[in-house]
């Protein structure tokens, strides 16, 4: 077994209760679909068993058919990769926040609320971090079904 | 700057300046010379690139995805490139993959030397910055004589690049890596040597294994604090598995570790550099065929571009354009820890550990106001203002 496939196979072994819908797209990656409230069990598990680091959260439009939004967590060790996959309604997107147990985490579920629209439950109120002071409230641009239209009508801060 | 101790300043930085790209507003709350709070705002220059790239094909995106950067543009270029190739199930020749890498390695070097004049220019040491741009624009000339440009040498294109390495430029590289050698061995003795220097520089915002661990930092930032992560080595792409690098680690974690932990890696992109040019494959420039139209899938695509891991993350529905580019950029990895860092730092001391990260950087010239909390009848600082304090502070203690 190979570097690589170690990894993951220690990854397995700590996720083990979790593991009720995985795939492995490539050699190196291991993707786990998760309900919102496995995250944080998940996360901590991962990083109490010093896992890897958090690659990147990638949010993600599935299309509007799906009725859903997902939201990816890539953690990275060598070049071993497992996505933490979680699911949730387009029309009341919420995922739990997991900067209490990665601080870094907090600028990439920042990125999350404004460009997707995604709720990040337990993520302090701040102002924006990446889009413009006077983009519309409501409007994200990373929908599917976002129209560059809806950028005329008056923007409130 | 006379206000007691217990009293708290907001120093606003940023986010304008109009000669310059990628802008950010910070704002540190001192007491006295303490720093006690530090937040940040990005955005000035988000461009929509990733909802871009959803209304564009593949070929299209390779372009736009290379002006993301005006430093690196080869990075995301490749990370890109390699992403797609995947999805696509095409092999790149291993001539191809190794002109790729003798890129990458070219524009770690411009890219760090043109980090260390900024950075030294940031702790007052002008020579310093004049004499490594004078330098920088040999790798600058060699990029130019190998692809016609200087900044965007637009070398990928999807299965392979776009031009050979000829006789011509592999002189231009070999002559020019030896005189650059030359001089990165007298800048690393100057950065390692020079009393004034290392005051600005050892034990100042030292980060430890730990905290970089905890922070989440990336490329030789946190290599200078021991965290031995490359992903060059720990997932080779193009032909690092062939060529490998070899990691730069130092362990004392501070500005001085940061420092040398950029000069060793630009000896090792010299050496790294050389044996690619000696051992380069023979064969193809392009794949046969790279197909127009990609069947449905999604794939992760690592790299190492001069400040870090840069992620890419490109899904496919199948068809002629991605239906998703994410990009995350090692920037934004390491802006968290200059909040963290400068807290309980000098405001003197802020420009350097802002410049230790070397945040995509052609932003450094700033507005500054210097106000008291909660009240608007502020002072205005220039970016160069803060530059000078934190110099003449430190002139100050000296004497």
């Amino acid at each position: 077994m190979n570097q690589t496939q170690s990894y993951l196979a220690r990854a397995e072994a700590l996720l083990e209760p979790w593991l009720a819908k995985t795939e492995r797209p490539t050699d190196n990656r291991l993707d786990i679909w998760l309900s919102p409230d496995d995250l944080l069990p998940v996360v901590a598990t991962l990083v109490a068993g010093e896992w890897g680091y958090l690659a990147a959260i990638t949010g993600l439009d599935p299309g509007l058919a799906t009725g859903q939004l997902h939201v990816l967590y890539h953690f990275a060790e060598g070049a071993a990769v497992v996505t933490l996959r979680v699911a949730t309604p387009r029309d009341a997107a919420a995922v739990p926040t997991i900067r209490p147990l990665i601080p870094l985490a907090a600028m990439y579920e920042q990125e999350l609320i404004e460009v997707l629209g995604v709720a990040v439950i337990g993520a302090p109120e701040r102002g924006r971090l990446f889009l413009a002071d006077d983009w519309p409230v409501g409007v994200y641009p990373l929908r599917k079904d976002f129209q560059p239209e809806q950028l005329d009508k008056e923007s409130v801060p | 700057m006379n206000a007691p101790a217990t009293e708290r300043f907001v120093v606003p930085i940023g986010p304008q300046h109009p000669a310059l790209k990628e802008p950010g507003h910070f704002e540190f709350t001192v007491e006295g010379e303490t720093v006690v709070d530090a937040t940040v705002r990005l955005g000035y220059a988000h461009r929509g690139i990733e909802k871009g790239a959803e209304g564009r094909n593949w070929t299209q995106t390779l372009y736009l995805i290379e002006r993301i950067c005006g430093i690196c543009s080869h990075i995301h270029s490749t990370a890109y490139a390699v992403g797609v190739e995947q999805l696509a199930e095409v092999e790149v020749p291993a001539r191809a993959q190794a002109i790729r890498e003798i890129i990458c390695e070219l524009e770690r070097v411009h890219s760090h030397l043109l980090w260390l004049g900024v950075a030294a220019h940031d702790a007052g040491f002008d020579t310093l910055f004049m004499y490594t741009w004078r330098d920088r624009e040999t790798v600058m000339d060699i990029l130019e004589t190998m692809s016609g440009n200087r900044v965007h040498y637009s070398a990928n294109v999807l299965g392979g690049v776009k031009f050979d390495l000829t006789d011509e430029s592999a002189v231009a590289i070999l002559k020019g890596v030896e005189f650059l050698e030359e001089r990165t061995h007298h800048y690393r003795k100057v950065v390692s040597e020079d009393a004034f220097f290392l005051q600005r520089t050892r034990g100042v915002g030292t980060m430890t294994h730990a905290e970089a661990l905890a922070l989440g930092v990336v490329g030789p930032t946190a290599r200078a604090s021991g965290v031995a992560r490359d992903v060059r080595l720990d997932a080779p792409y193009v032909a690092y598995a062939d060529f490998p690098a070899r990691i730069q680690l130092l362990t004392a974690g501070d500005l001085e570790a940061r420092f040398l932990a950029r000069l060793d890696e630009l000896l090792d992109s010299f050496r790294l550099i050389r044996v690619l040019v000696a051992g380069l494959p023979a064969g193809e420039l392009t794949a046969k065929r790279m197909p127009r139209k990609l069947k449905p899938g999604e794939v992760i695509s690592r790299v190492e571009a001069p400040r870090g891991e840069l992620f890419y993350y490109i899904r496919s529905t199948g068809g002629e354009q991605p239906d998703r580019v994410k990009v995350r950029t090692p920037t934004l990895c390491n802006m968290g820890s200059v909040i963290t860092q400068t807290i309980g730092h000098n405001l003197a001391d802020v420009p350097m550990i802002l410049v230790g990260i070397d945040p995509c950087f052609s932003c450094n010239d700033r507005a500054v106001t210097v106000r008291r909390a909660g009240d608007d009848n502020g002072r205005a600082w220039a970016w160069a203002d803060l530059r000078r304090y934190g110099i003449d502070y430190y002139r100050r203690i000296r004497n």
